[in-house]
C-alpha cells in the first residue's frame, strides 16, 4: 500500500483530495453538493490551463514564469479586438495566436539562443506585461460583448462551454504525452538531454514547441478569464505562473524534468481550488487562503518525500538481504548463455535460486 | 546527397580528409578512414588523440570544419544524429546515456518509430542472444554501470544498424559478457554489418578485429590488417616512444620492495550491503589486489570501509586503532582515502577548475579565506609529477580526456596524504600510455609505504601490480592468492561459484 503511493504520486494526491473533500464536508455540511463541485470546477479552469502549459515546459526540464503575462497580454488583445468589433471566433483565434507567438519568442530565446529558461522567461514576464499595458494604455478593458460572456454560461449540468474546452485540452494533452512518439520525446529531452540528442531526438525543436504550447495554453486561459470575469483588469494573470508551478510540483511533475502527467496536474489544480472554496464555506477570512495553500503544499511534499525515502530504504534492504541469509548458498547471480530464455533480474536471481 | 563513385559506394563509412578545430586547437588533422561491410575495424589512440571526436563526427554529433563523411554511399552533408541513424549508423558511447525515470525497455526503444511495448519480443530475443540478465521493466536509474552499457549496446542492435561504432564497450562488462558480446559482433559482421571497435585492451582487439587504425594527435599514424602489426609496433605508434620501453605489457610483476610488517588497515568480519563476513588486512607498502566480477560486492565493501554505506557488523582498524562511526571525513582525516569507480558521477567536480578538484579532499582543513595560489601550486606539483595534459589549472575538469581526468582524481586522493589508499578500477577507460603512468604511480606510492587496495575487473592488471590477490565472489571473500598467481587462477576463484552452480 505504502509502495503504491510512493511509486504513484497521482494516486496519493487523488486519495488526499478525496479525504480533504470528506473532511471539509463533515466540518461544513452543504459543502459536498453538486453546486459546490461545479463552482470548484469553474474556478479551476484558468489555473488548469496555465498549469498544463507550464507542465509541458517543466517536463523538458525548463521553466516558464512568463505565463501570467502571456495570459494578460493575450486577454488584452482579445478584449481590444472584440471591442473593435471583430467577431468572437476570429478574436479568439488572434488571441491564441498572440499567446503562441509569445511562447515562440520564449522558445527562441531558450532553444535558439541558449538562454537559461528561468532568465529568459523572467525577462519576458516583464516584457509581455509592459506590452499589454502599452496596448491598453493602462486602462481596464470593460464592457466586453455578451457573446464572450455567454461562453461561461451554465449548460444545465454545472459546466459551461469553457469546461468542455478545458476537458478537451486535458484529454488531448494526456493522449499526446502518454500515447505518441513525440510525447515520449518531451520526457526524454527533460530526463537526459544529451542522451536524447544522441538518439536523434530533435531536442531543440521539442523545447521550442513546449514553449509554444505553454503560450497557447496561457492565451486560452486568457479567453476563459475574460469570459468568466467579463472585463480585463491590468493585472490579469498576475502571479498565476507561480501557482501553476506549485500545482505542477504538487501534481508530481518533477522540476528536474522527465516526469509528470496531465492527470496529476488535473487533480492537483482541483485540490488547490477546492481548498480556496472550502475556506469560504468554513468562514475563514480570505486573507488566510495563500497561507493555508502554502502550508498544505509543503506538508504534502514533505510527507511524500518521507514515504519515498522509506520505500527506497526497504527496497535497498531487500536487494541486499540475499547476502545475509542463513548459509551462503552459491546461486548464479547472472545466468549463463544456456540459461538464457528466463531472464531474472540480477537482484532477484539469488532468491529465486534458493 | 549524391552517390559517390563506385569504390566509395562499397564502403559503409567513408571519411575523407576531415578536419575539426576547436578554437586554435586542431583535434582532427585530415583524417581519412573507411569501414567495409563485414569488417571489424579497431581504432586505437591515446587519450585526447581524437578518437571520440572522429566517431562523433561520423555519428553526426560533431560538425567537421572540412572534409567529407559518407555513410553507405550517402554524403552526410548536413550532419545530425537523426540523419546518421537513418543512414544506418549507431554509436554506442563510452559513457552510457540513460533516461533515469523511464523503464529499461523504454530506454532501449526511445527514438524508434514503433512503441516500446510492440518491440518487447525483439528486445527480449536480443537480451537472450547477449546472454545477459536485464529486467526490462526496472527503472533505468537503478541500473549499475555494466547494465547501462548493455542498454546502449542493445540500442545499437535493435536499430539493426548497418554500421556500428562501439566506444570501449567492454570496459564495464564481465569477461563472460565480453565473450557473449564478441560472439554477437562476429555474427553481425558475418551478416555484413561493419563495426568500428574502440578499446584500450590490445588482447581484445587481437581477438575480434580484422583491421586496425591508430590515431595520434588527430592524424592516422598506423593503419592496416591486424596481423601485420605487433603489439609493440602499435603501442609505439600510439605513444611515439622510440622503443617500447616504457610499456609494460608483460604480465610479470615488477619487483616491489618487501612489504613492511606494520598493519595499516585491518578489516574484521565486516558485513554490509552486498557482502558479508569479509576479513583481511593491508600492511604498509603492500599492494593487495581485490579481484572479482562486477557485482561481486567489491565496490560495496570499499564504500562501507570508507563510511559511505552502513555497516551491518564487523570492525575496521586503521593503524591499530579502531575506526568507528566511519564517515568519509573521518576516514580522510585518519589517512584512508577512496578513489571511486565512477569518476564522472562521484569523483570529479566536472565544471570546477582542475586545481580546485585536486584540493577537494583538503576543503575542510582550509582556512576561512581560501588561498588560490596554494591550490594552483599544489596542482602544478601533481601536474608535472603525473604528466597531466591540460591547458591551465583553471580549465574545467569536464574538458579533459578520460586518462587525464583519472590522473586529476588520483592527485585529489594523494593531496590528502593517505596512509591507506583504496583504488576502485583506477584505469577504466584509460589508454595504454596513461595506464602505464598510473601503474608506475601506484608502485611508487607503495614504495613510499602507502598500503594500497586495488580493486579491478582487469585480472591482468591485478596480476601485474599486486603483492597478494584477494578474490571476491557473491559478496564473500572467495580466497587469497600469493604474488604471481595466474590470471586463470584468479578467474577460477572469481567465476568458480557460478560454474559450479551451472553444472
Amino acid at each position: 500500500m505504502l509502495e503504491l503511493f510512493a511509486r504513484n504520486r497521482v494516486a496519493t494526491l487523488f486519495v488526499i483530495t478525496l479525504l480533504t473533500f470528506g473532511a471539509i464536508g463533515l466540518a461544513a455540511p452543504g459543502f459536498l453538493s453538486a453546486s459546490t463541485l461545479a463552482t470548484v470546477m469553474a474556478n479551476s479552469l484558468v489555473l488548469m490551463l496555465v498549469s498544463f502549459g507550464t507542465m509541458l515546459v517543466i517536463i523538458t526540464r525548463n521553466i516558464d514564469v512568463s505565463s501570467g503575462s502571456v495570459l494578460g497580454l493575450s486577454a488584452a488583445v482579445l478584449g481590444l479586438s472584440l471591442n473593435a468589433g471583430i467577431a468572437l471566433p476570429l478574436a479568439i483565434g488572434i488571441c491564441i495566436g498572440v499567446g503562441a507567438l509569445a511562447g515562440a519568442f520564449n522558445g527562441l530565446l531558450v532553444a535558439g539562443f541558449g538562454v537559461p529558461s528561468i532568465v529568459a522567461t523572467l525577462g519576458t514576464l516583464g516584457l509581455y506585461r509592459g506590452l499589454m499595458l502599452s496596448l491598453t494604455g493602462g486602462r481596464w478593458i470593460e464592457a466586453l460583448p455578451q457573446s464572450i460572456k455567454a461562453l461561461a454560461a451554465n449548460l444545465g449540468w454545472g459546466g459551461s462551454v469553457l469546461t468542455l474546452i478545458v476537458l478537451g485540452v486535458f484529454l488531448i494533452l494526456w493522449l499526446f504525452l502518454r500515447m505518441t512518439r513525440q510525447g515520449g520525446y518531451f520526457f526524454a529531452t527533460g530526463d537526459n538531454r544529451e542522451a536524447a540528442r544522441h538518439l536523434g531526438i530533435p531536442v531543440r525543436s521539442i523545447v521550442f514547441s513546449a514553449f509554444v504550447g505553454a503560450g497557447a495554453c496561457a492565451a486560452l486561459a486568457g479567453v476563459v478569464f475574460a469570459a468568466q470575469i467579463g472585463f480585463i483588469p491590468n493585472q490579469a494573470g498576475n502571479g498565476i505562473e507561480l501557482k501553476a508551478i506549485a500545482a505542477n510540483v504538487l501534481g508530481g511533475v518533477s522540476l528536474l524534468g522527465g516526469v509528470g502527467s496531465a492527470v496529476g496536474v488535473f487533480i492537483s489544480v482541483i485540490f488547490l481550488t477546492a481548498i480556496d472554496s472550502a475556506l469560504v464555506f468554513l468562514r475563514i477570512p480570505a486573507f488566510w487562503n495563500d497561507f493555508i495553500a502554502g502550508a498544505i503544499l509543503l506538508t504534502v511534499l514533505v510527507l511524500d518525500g518521507r514515504v519515498r525515502m522509506a520505500v527506497d530504504r526497504r527496497i535497498r534492504a531487500k536487494r541486499y538481504a540475499s547476502h545475509h541469509g542463513a548459509e551462503r548458498t552459491k546461486s548464479p547471480s547472472r545466468p549463463s548463455a544456456t540459461a538464457a530464455p528466463a531472464i531474472p533480474t540480477p537482484h532477484t536471481a539469488p532468491e529465486a535460486g534458493r | 546527397m549524391a552517390l559517390r563513385d563506385g569504390t566509395a559506394a562499397q564502403a559503409l563509412i567513408d571519411v575523407r580528409d576531415v578536419w575539426k578545430q576547436y578554437g586554435p586547437v586542431a583535434v582532427l588533422k585530415g583524417v581519412s578512414i573507411t569501414l567495409a561491410p563485414g569488417q571489424i575495424h579497431a581504432l586505437l589512440g591515446g587519450n585526447g588523440a581524437g578518437k571520440s571526436t572522429l566517431m562523433k563526427a561520423i555519428a553526426g554529433l560533431v560538425v567537421p570544419n572540412s572534409g567529407s563523411i559518407a555513410i553507405a554511399g550517402t554524403l552526410l552533408d548536413r550532419p545530425s544524429a537523426a540523419r546518421a541513424q537513418r543512414l544506418g549508423l549507431y554509436l554506442v558511447p563510452q559513457e552510457a546515456h540513460i533516461f533515469g525515470s523511464q523503464s529499461v525497455l523504454e530506454n532501449i526503444c526511445m527514438g524508434l518509430d514503433k512503441p516500446a511495448a510492440r518491440l518487447r519480443g525483439r528486445v527480449e530475443a536480443l537480451v537472450a542472444q547477449l546472454a545477459v540478465s536485464l529486467d526490462l521493466d526496472a527503472q533505468a536509474a537503478t541500473l549499475e554501470i555494466a547494465d547501462r552499457q548493455i542498454v546502449e549496446i542493445l540500442r545499437g542492435l535493435i536499430r539493426e544498424a548497418r554500421a556500428l561504432i562501439l566506444d570501449e564497450p567492454t570496459s564495464a562488462l564481465t569477461p563472460h559478457e565480453v565473450e557473449a558480446l564478441f560472439a554477437r559482433m562476429r555474427a553481425l559482421a558475418a551478416s555484413g554489418v561493419g563495426i568500428f571497435f574502440i578499446s584500450h585492451k590490445l588482447r581484445e582487439i587481437r581477438e575480434i578485429c580484422h583491421d586496425i587504425s591508430v590515431l595520434r594527435d588527430g592524424a592516422i599514424v598506423l593503419s592496416g590488417p591486424m596481423s601485420a602489426h605487433t603489439d609493440a609496433e602499435i603501442v609505439t605508434a600510439m605513444t611515439r616512444v622510440a622503443a617500447p620501453v616504457a610499456v609494460d605489457l608483460s604480465t610479470a610483476p615488477a619487483a616491489a620492495p618487501a612489504p613492511g610488517s606494520e598493519r595499516r588497515l585491518e578489516v574484521e568480519r565486516l558485513s554490509g550491503e552486498g557482502f558479508s563476513e569479509v576479513s583481511f588486512s593491508l600492511a604498509a607498502g603492500e599492494i593487495v589486489g581485490l579481484a572479482g566480477v562486477v557485482g561481486a560486492g567489491r565496490t560495496e565493501l570499499a564504500e562501507t570501509i570508507f563510511g559511505l554505506r552502513p555497516t551491518l557488523s564487523g570492525a575496521v582498524r586503521l593503524g591499530g586503532a579502531p575506526l568507528e562511526n566511519r564517515s568519509p571525513s573521518v576516514c580522510i582525516d585518519r589517512g584512508l582515502v577512496y578513489l571511486p569507480e565512477d569518476r564522472q558521477q562521484f569523483g570529479l567536480f566536472l565544471d570546477a577548475p582542475l586545481d580546485w578538484n585536486a584540493s577537494a579532499y583538503l576543503m575542510h582543513k582550509m582556512p576561512f579565506f581560501l588561498r588560490p595560489r596554494d591550490e594552483a601550486r599544489r596542482f602544478e606539483r601533481f601536474r608535472s609529477a603525473m604528466g597531466i595534459k591540460c591547458e591551465s589549472h583553471l580549465q574545467p575538469a569536464r574538458r579533459l580526456s578520460g586518462g587525464n581526468q583519472q590522473k586529476v582524481l588520483l592527485a585529489k586522493c594523494l593531496a590528502a596524504d593517505p596512509q591507506v589508499l583504496i583504488l576502485d578500477e583506477p584505469t577504466r577507460g584509460v589508454d595504454v600510455a596513461a595506464r602505464n603512468d598510473i601503474y608506475a604511480l601506484i608502485r611508487s606510492l607503495a614504495a613510499q609505504g602507502v598500503a594500497i587496495l586495488l580493486i579491478s575487473s582487469d585480472f591482468d592488471e591485478i596480476v601485474q601490480l599486486s603483492d597478494r590477490v584477494l578474490v571476491m565472489a557473491f559478496g564473500a571473500l572467495e580466497g587469497e592468492l600469493p604474488r604471481g598467481a595466474s590470471v586463470d587462477a584468479i578467474g577460477g576463484l572469481a567465476f568458480g561459484a557460478r560454474e559450479a552452480a551451472d553444472a
